[in-house]
């Protein structure tokens, strides 16, 4: 049986027709993005705003560690910039939650703390992290003026060492050892990894998209049922084209609805070059044009997004023909949900170890992949082999999935009243 | 269902009759491939391919509903593309066929805002647009308004006069006794009765004979001839033995000497016939006699 006969997709066509006409579908679609791109150019003037002023001088700024020699470059270089920092013996030999309340409680605007810098060993250094520690958030050209001193400082402290060559230790500052934490007063630290950031996005995005979508399929599924045409429909065409069509038609709805996204985006980015934010921006160091986005990790995430969609939609569809009112929708389709939920919860874990066994156990599985592939993709080196796998699993999961919600959907469709129990369903499976 | 066989010729209109829970629904749903039967097979335009005849047939089940945010004209026209039919023509046979039910001016307004009448008008025509030349119908009249119950008629006569085939269900007997040239009675999962109208009463019929008569009512009680009588002293009703002739009767009386004033071969009406057949399998009559009572006419 064609899948994508000229029946499945006037079903298609009826249900993104129906969906995007919709004052839900303008009003979601057009209100969250202008709401983002109004968030995005606000804070676009404000970071832009900040970047450029450094209160740094006007601030005091205590400086308490491990590394005598480190304090003492990073104190002087502070003053080239004309930045008073200054030994704090009162927070002196404290560390973690105690240096945290105690300098909360103490006079001093901002502290600096200084880790022991390991000696390199064969040409190979640890990251030196220094934490600023501040009341409240910090303006960028402040982080950046220190961040910038902390820099020399670590340079000249790691010519110090006396086997170090200059050239040498400049190659390991551009390999970026150098990762400079600022730390607010709660004790979080403000990522600057533009991948982790990117990879938490795409990952919030898919996993809304398959949550949304799959309830508008049940949705679409039940609206046969409530409005009685069931039987009409299925005397015209087959049970897997209907199902086939509504699926479609949902995914065409969230096809629309990211097409208007881009045009959006597009035009933010237009209206922030037009308010020459990134021009500003540059000059104060963030060059986005720079940025090497990992286009065909990118691309390969895309592919998983869309098998991800039709895995879950076949599920979400299977589950839909098996009830007959609202609440009950509600009952089947949490177990779906939270197996859309769980890699979304690992997606914190695999930022901290993409390459753990268990990540890539479930980057290889069909539900999860989707979710947990994508965010190794971007936060590591993932061998071929390994997502080639998973995207075959995936295929297959798709397939077999489309057969299972399609003998369950074609017995399901029919059925009214009472939720089936799953006994009837498996009875359904085999006989279908 | 068991053991049904039943074959509706081309051009026909085929009534099948059965009180409510007789399997009219499920063989109808057979027939049309939505359910599969245990065993057995269906053949439509003489061939098997039930999938491939769906373009040429038109349903209109017992369950009645449309999507209620679709506008009208487009509801229509979409249960047209499902049938083959291409969009743009399908749009212009929607706004047609609205027009000729009086529901022009509401194309484009969406069904949920129709009232129950006009709501009905759509879903008669749903199943017309795309010209089937089998339309199937379940109990296409129950639920109807009387003005709706005769715009249908007319138009499944339409469809009728262009050649298509109608087989629709009923456990209105009148119904089907008016507009159906062949009959099916369903009762008890089983068919009971099969075949044109006028043969089925034909083999049943001629058997009552009502008698208005002065004198001796004795030639009422001939052996061999009269199964059982309702004597009333002047009038009498008659059921008369199968195979018996009302002529032997009438010349037995006219031997006695008594004087007739009415002579009458009653017809019995399919009513009569079904409620005989469904007592026969063991199946009271009473549900749909009391289905009827508050029924349009």
């Amino acid at each position: 049986m064609n899948p994508f006969s000229a029946k499945t997709m006037a079903v298609a066509r009826r249900e993104l027709m129906q969906r995007v006409r919709t004052k839900w579908f303008l009003i979601g679609t057009l209100g969250a993005p202008i709401l983002l791109v109004g968030i995005m150019i606000l804070s676009g003037l404000l970071m832009a705003s900040s970047l450029n002023s450094s209160d740094a001088a006007e601030r005091s700024i205590g400086v308490v560690g491990e590394d005598d020699l480190l304090e003492g470059l990073l104190v002087e270089e502070l003053l080239l910039d004309s930045i008073v920092a200054q030994a704090a013996p009162d927070l002196d030999g404290l560390s973690g939650l105690t240096l945290n309340e105690r300098f909360t409680a103490s006079d001093w605007d901002y502290l600096l703390f200084v880790p022991r810098m390991e000696a390199p060993q064969e040409g190979v250094t640890g990251p030196v992290r220094v934490d600023l520690l501040a009341r409240d958030n910090v303006q960028g050209g402040t982080t950046r003026q220190i961040g910038g001193a902390l820099d020399r400082a670590v340079l000249r402290g790691l010519l110090s060492y006396t086997d170090v060559q200059e050239q040498e230790a400049r190659a390991l500052l551009r390999s970026g050892t150098l990762d400079v934490l600022n730390v607010s007063e709660s004790g979080r630290a403000q990522s600057q990894d533009v991948f982790q950031g990117l990879s938490i996005g795409i990952a919030t995005l898919f996993y809304m998209i398959l949550i949304l979508y799959g309830q508008m399929i049940v949705r679409a599924v039940l609206e046969e049922k409530q409005s009685n045409i069931v039987e009409v429909i299925v005397s015209s065409l087959r049970p897997a084209e209907l199902m086939m069509g509504k699926i479609v038609g949902v995914g065409g709805v969230g096809l629309v609805q990211m097409a208007i996204w881009a045009a959006l985006l597009g035009a933010g980015v237009l209206t922030m070059a037009g308010l020459g934010l990134f021009e500003q921006m540059r000059q104060a160091g963030v060059d986005l044009a720079a940025m090497d986005l990992p286009w065909f990790d990118l691309g390969i995430s895309l592919v998983m997004l869309v098998l991800g969609y039709l895995l879950y939609a076949g599920m979400f569809a299977g589950a839909g023909a098996t009830v007959s009112t609202e609440a009950d929708a509600g009952q089947v389709m949490l177990p779906i949900i939270m197996l859309i939920v769980l890699p979304f919860m690992a997606i914190q874990g695999v930022i901290v170890n993409p390459g753990a066994t268990w990540a890539v156990v479930m980057s290889l599985i069909p539900f999860f992949s989707p979710l947990v592939m994508t965010a190794r993709l971007l936060l590591s080196e993932v061998p071929a082999w390994e997502w080639v796998v998973a995207l075959v699993l995936l295929v297959g999961g798709v397939a077999g999935m489309a057969w299972l919600a399609g003998r369950i959907f074609r017995v399901g469709i029919l059925m009214k009243g009472q939720k089936a129990n799953l006994p009837e369903v498996v009875r359904w499976i085999r006989h279908g | 269902m068991r053991d049904l066989d039943l074959a509706v010729p081309e051009g026909s209109v085929y009534g099948l009759l059965g009180p409510n829970g007789a399997g009219k629904s499920t063989t109808i749903r057979m027939i049309l491939d939505i359910i599969a039967p245990d065993r057995g097979e269906v053949e439509i335009f003489g061939s098997s391919d039930v999938i491939g005849a769906r373009p040429h047939i038109g349903y209109l089940p017992e369950e009645r509903g449309l999507y209620a945010k679709m506008k009208v004209a487009e509801h229509l026209a979409y249960l047209a593309v499902l049938k083959g039919v291409d969009r743009r023509l399908a749009m212009a046979a929607a706004r047609k066929g609205l027009d000729r039910v009086g529901l022009g001016d509401r194309a484009d307004d969406k069904v949920e805002s129709l009232s129950k009448g006009m709501a009905q008008k759509a879903q008669m025509l749903s199943c017309l647009l795309h010209e089937p030349r089998l339309l199937i119908l379940d109990e296409p009249f129950s639920g109807l308004d009387p003005l709706n119950v005769e715009m249908f008629k007319e138009l499944i006569r339409e469809r009728r006069a262009a050649g298509a085939t109608v087989l629709f269900s009923t456990h209105m007997i009148e119904d089907a006794e008016r507009l159906c040239d062949r009959v099916c009675m369903i009762a008890g999962s089983r068919k009971v009765l099969d075949g044109r109208v006028a043969d089925v009463k034909a083999a049943q019929g001629q058997r009552d004979v009502a008698v208005q008569y002065e004198g001796d009512g004795t030639f009422l009680r001939a052996p061999g001839l009269v199964q059982r009588v309702a004597d009333q002293g002047q009038y009498a009703e008659i059921r008369l033995e199968e195979g018996a002739d009302a002529q032997d009767l009438l010349r037995r009386a006219v031997e006695q000497g008594v004087r007739l004033s009415r002579f009458e071969i009653i017809n019995p009406s399919l009513r009569q016939i079904f409620i005989e057949k469904a007592t026969e399998v063991g199946l009271s009559a009473e549900d749909e006699s009391e289905d009827e009572a508050g029924a349009p006419r």
